[in-house]
């Protein structure tokens, strides 16, 4: 436990987005118990109350149905952050393999790969998954897959540098030397080796898909009204900005904090999985 | 040299797109406990004949026989098998183990992915319990280190001790030829003369046959019974260390040897310095390579490339003037080069 | 005295830490090559950046004096020891390529440090020119990118620009560890006549003896931050008085040695 303690002290950039990103987390798990008006979640309207200004009974006000936004920001804990998980996940899922094998073989299999994945990087990635999301039927997980198909080759090309680059060094060239399979050499050396700079481009990545995936709910392709989704909440506020500011103003520092929460873990991540790094004195 | 060669090289060429980093390099090396020497500086593709003999690259022509059998040949089964007879300890001893694994687990996989441990265990944890933990144990005892640094990354050991890990490494799949590229390079000279000391234990317990790469002539006597000297991508000379460091047949292993600092006084040699600096391999000159720096150069050197030929008992040189440098040329008074002019600049 | 080193401490951390270079006396006359020799970790490339007034950069802390023709060189301003350095005293290290910018031309470094100590353009580029010349280097390789180049060339690059700066003292930290033996050869013939013809002042830092051994006057052999050995390199070399120096000289490879067959050398496996 007190090593624990130690090495929080230690890394005060891990310490700080872990322990937002365990608050969000928090949030998302408890938000039943939390919210003051767990219905305005769903698909309560009070229309009588709307358009309030932030109050001791709603906290962060009431939005253009006069549904409380606090509540509603607690339980979009649940959605948008789940959202942008589920999507980069399934990115890597498929952009790091692919990227690993076209960088540690070379030759026709990674001409093929990266020429797949320039076909996809050649389209803006929103107009991308516009065309994904508008031949699927409008809902959260068609908005997840969309994405994350547009996503995956950035990761792929990102990581095929790396693994070229790993691929040519001298200890990978002993293993071969060793006798020790190829699948044994990506899966140890290439792939550990390789890793890093997409870990902090993942948590960078983390707000990038919450606002990808607003501004597709905000055309309609994704989440759906009444869902609680932050970005969606952001782009219905939008027309009140300036006068009813308390409806775009919580949802976004919610984007925002979740977003700053994941990248302050990615570069503490980085910095703690090099086992290189120098101990300052 | 008793019964047939255990490895042989024949005319070994290599190319990297129009670049020929080996052209047509013979050598043989005998069975164990045995040591060749090949000497080059850079450019000399001495490092690409260690990588091509463990087929690391691609070979453009000639053969490679081990133990009579074709190396270059070969694939799948018998190609690992070959990776377990005749291995290889790297240049770059600080980039050739993983930054990532401890020693203990980098000298385990490569017992596990032979199958050398009794069973499979966690490929986690520094050493293993079991059978693996005992032979990276006794490796790393062999190679005069600490059983302990098995728990260790390889940043935190020096220079010296990650030579040995690597050294450990190879010896874990009980080769009968080894490779080894500059062991000494990087290394401060405590530390080298304790790897070299190291070779020679493990070359008379293990009966080890070795192709010792390098540019430093003075640590090849100790090691090695033959040398090879190259000289872009061409073997300049070869024949038995002594003999051929005592009366070199070719001018360039003249300059070489001159070249070498020495302690004793007593045992420095008039310098030859060599003008100008190694040719690139794309564009080597016309006749024999190294006729734009060779102090003996005559017209035959530029038009024709002189061919190795014996030039005494298990010497063989190319050069056209072989016979006479081993008889005693020399070039004449070890001209200075730069004497005088600096003195332009005095104020 | 050209260049006078004494009790000079370099460390980390405070006043109470161990040094890492603590060297009681050191003197490089003019026309002169002084030796330091050493494993890593021995202190010498920071004496080396102390002498240079750089070891402040590292986050050490230097006490003692470090003289050039009578002048002292620690606690001198930042302006002051910029003027000093590179002018007055140049260096030149193990991996010349570092030295180099590889996105700049090898000859705008030159031109650049002649401008900036104060010459004028036109003057530069003659005195680069004349200084390629005495490395024995064509000076239209000034033109060329540092990848160009090979080590040896490069070294040769970076001892002109000391020419060409009229240097008085050159501080070379293992100039040729990376070079070929020919080249090396080479390079230390330059130096050797750096040392006769200009009358240079030379301190010279490596870990091979044979090479300490063959070029330099005076031998100060350093151990764990310290110099425990020094003197005129003929008698230190011939008649060792510390352990230190007799297990180094027993450690050097000769090309004379004995077989493989024959009995090991010095120090056991």
């Amino acid at each position: 436990m007190r090593r624990f303690a130690r090495f929080l002290r230690a890394n005060p950039l891990i310490a700080t987005g872990g322990a937002i990103s365990l608050l969000i987390l928090l949030v998302a798990l408890a938000a039943p118990l939390l919210a003051p008006y767990p219905a305005d979640a769903g698909s309560a309207t009070h229309p009588e109350i709307a358009l309030q200004a932030p109050s001791l009974q709603h906290l962060f006000g009431t939005d253009q149905v006069g549904r409380d936004v606090f509540s509603r920001v607690l339980y979009g804990a649940r959605v948008s952050p789940l959202v942008a998980l589920v999507v980069l996940l399934l990115a890597c899922a498929v952009g790091i393999p692919l990227g690993v094998i076209a960088g540690y073989f070379g030759g026709a299999g990674d001409e093929a790969i990266m020429r797949i994945t320039d076909v996809f990087l050649a389209f803006p990635s929103l107009l991308l998954a516009l065309a994904f999301a508008a031949v699927l039927p409008p809902s959260l997980t068609s908005l997840t897959i969309a994405i994350a198909i547009t996503w995956w080759p950035w990761y792929t090309r990102l990581i095929r540098g790396q693994a070229a680059s790993v691929a040519g060094r001298p200890y990978v060239e002993a293993c071969r030397a060793l006798g020790i399979p190829s699948w044994r050499i990506l899966l140890r050396h290439v792939l550990p080796n390789s890793v890093t700079p997409l870990i902090v481009q993942v948590s960078l990545d983390f707000g990038g898909v919450i606002l990808t995936a607003s501004a597709l709910s905000f055309l309609g392709l994704g989440a759906q009204d009444p869902t609680p989704d932050w970005g969606l909440m952001v782009a219905e506020g939008e027309n009140y900005f300036t006068t009813q500011w308390w409806l775009v103003t919580f949802p976004g520092l919610a984007i925002l904090l979740t977003a700053m929460a994941f990248t302050l873990l990615g570069d503490g991540l980085r910095d703690v999985l090099d086992p290189r790094r120098v101990v300052l004195r | 040299m008793p019964g047939e060669a255990m490895l042989a090289v024949r005319d070994l060429r290599v190319t990297f797109g129009p670049v020929r980093a080996v052209d047509g390099v013979s050598l043989e090396i005998g069975r164990g406990p045995f040591g060749v020497a090949l000497v080059g500086e850079s450019g000399s593709g001495k490092t690409t004949v260690g990588r091509a003999i463990l087929r690391l690259v691609p070979a453009a022509g000639g053969t490679i026989r081990f133990e009579g059998q074709d190396v270059l040949g070969l694939r799948g089964r018998p190609l690992r098998e070959y990776r377990r007879a005749a291995q290889m300890v790297f240049q770059d001893a600080d980039n050739s183990l993983d930054p990532r694994m401890r020693i203990g687990a980098t000298l385990g996989e490569v017992l596990r992915a032979h199958g050398l441990a009794a069973h499979g265990l966690a490929a986690h944890g520094p050493a293993g319990r079991g059978a693996v933990g005992d032979r990276v144990a006794a490796l790393l005892r062999e190679a005069a280190l600490d059983p302990e640094l098995a728990s260790r990354y390889p940043h935190q050991l020096s220079g010296g001790q990650r030579q040995r890990v690597a050294i450990a490494r190879a010896l874990a799949v009980s080769p009968r030829l080894l490779v080894l590229d500059e062991p000494t390079s990087a290394l401060d000279v405590t530390a080298q003369a304790r790897i070299l000391a190291l070779v020679r234990r493990l070359r008379e317990e293990r009966q080890l046959a070795y192709l010792l790469i390098t540019h430093n002539l003075a640590i090849i006597p100790e090691l090695c019974e033959q040398a090879v000297v190259l000289y872009l991508g061409r073997v300049a000379e070869t024949g038995p260390t002594a003999g051929l460091l005592a009366r070199p047949a070719h001018p360039y292993t003249l300059a070489l040897r001159s070249a070498v600092p020495e302690v004793d006084a007593a045992a420095r040699r008039s310098r030859i310095i060599l003008s100008g600096d190694t040719p690139h391999a794309a564009a080597p000159p016309p006749g024999c390579p190294f006729h734009p720096r060779c102090p003996l150069a005559v017209d035959a050197c530029r038009t024709t490339v002189p061919e190795l030929r014996a030039v005494a008992p298990g010497r063989q040189a190319a050069c056209h003037r072989a016979g006479e440098v081993l008889a005693g040329l020399r070039p004449p008074g070890a001209a200075p080069q730069f004497r005088g002019q600096l003195a332009d600049e005095l104020p | 005295m050209k260049l006078e080193i004494r009790d000079l401490q370099v460390r980390f951390g405070g006043p109470a830490a161990r040094p890492v270079a603590s060297v009681a006396g050191l003197t490089v006359d003019a026309g002169e090559i002084v030796g330091l020799a050493g494993e890593s970790g021995s202190g010498k490339s920071m004496t080396i950046l102390a002498v240079l007034g750089l070891a402040g950069t590292a986050g050490a802390t230097v006490t003692g004096s470090v003289k050039l023709d009578g002048q002292e060189l620690t606690g001198l301003s930042g302006a002051a020891l910029r003027a000093i350095r590179g002018r007055r005293i140049a260096a030149i290290f193990q991996s010349p390529s570092l030295a180099f910018n590889p996105v700049f031309r090898v000859g705008e470094l030159v031109s650049r440090t002649l401008r900036l100590h104060g010459l004028p353009a036109g003057e530069a580029r003659e005195r680069a020119d004349a200084a390629m010349r005495s490395v024995l280097l064509p000076p239209d390789l000034l033109r060329r990118y540092p990848a160009q180049l090979s080590g040896g060339q490069l070294q040769r690059v970076a001892i002109a620009l000391a020419l060409a700066l009229r240097a008085e003292v050159l501080l070379a930290d293992e100039p040729t560890s990376a070079l070929d033996v020919t080249v090396q050869a080479e390079v230390l013939e330059l130096l050797r006549e750096l040392r006769d013809a200009r009358g240079m002042a030379i301190l010279f830092v490596s870990h091979d003896l044979a090479v300490i051994a063959e070029l330099c006057d005076r031998v100060a052999i350093m151990r764990s931050g310290e110099v425990v050995e020094q003197g005129l390199t003929g008698q230190v070399l011939a008649a060792p008085r510390h352990a230190y120096t007799r297990e180094l000289l027993a450690a050097v490879p000769r090309l004379d040695g004995p077989g493989p067959g024959g009995p090991g050398p010095g120090p056991g496996g």
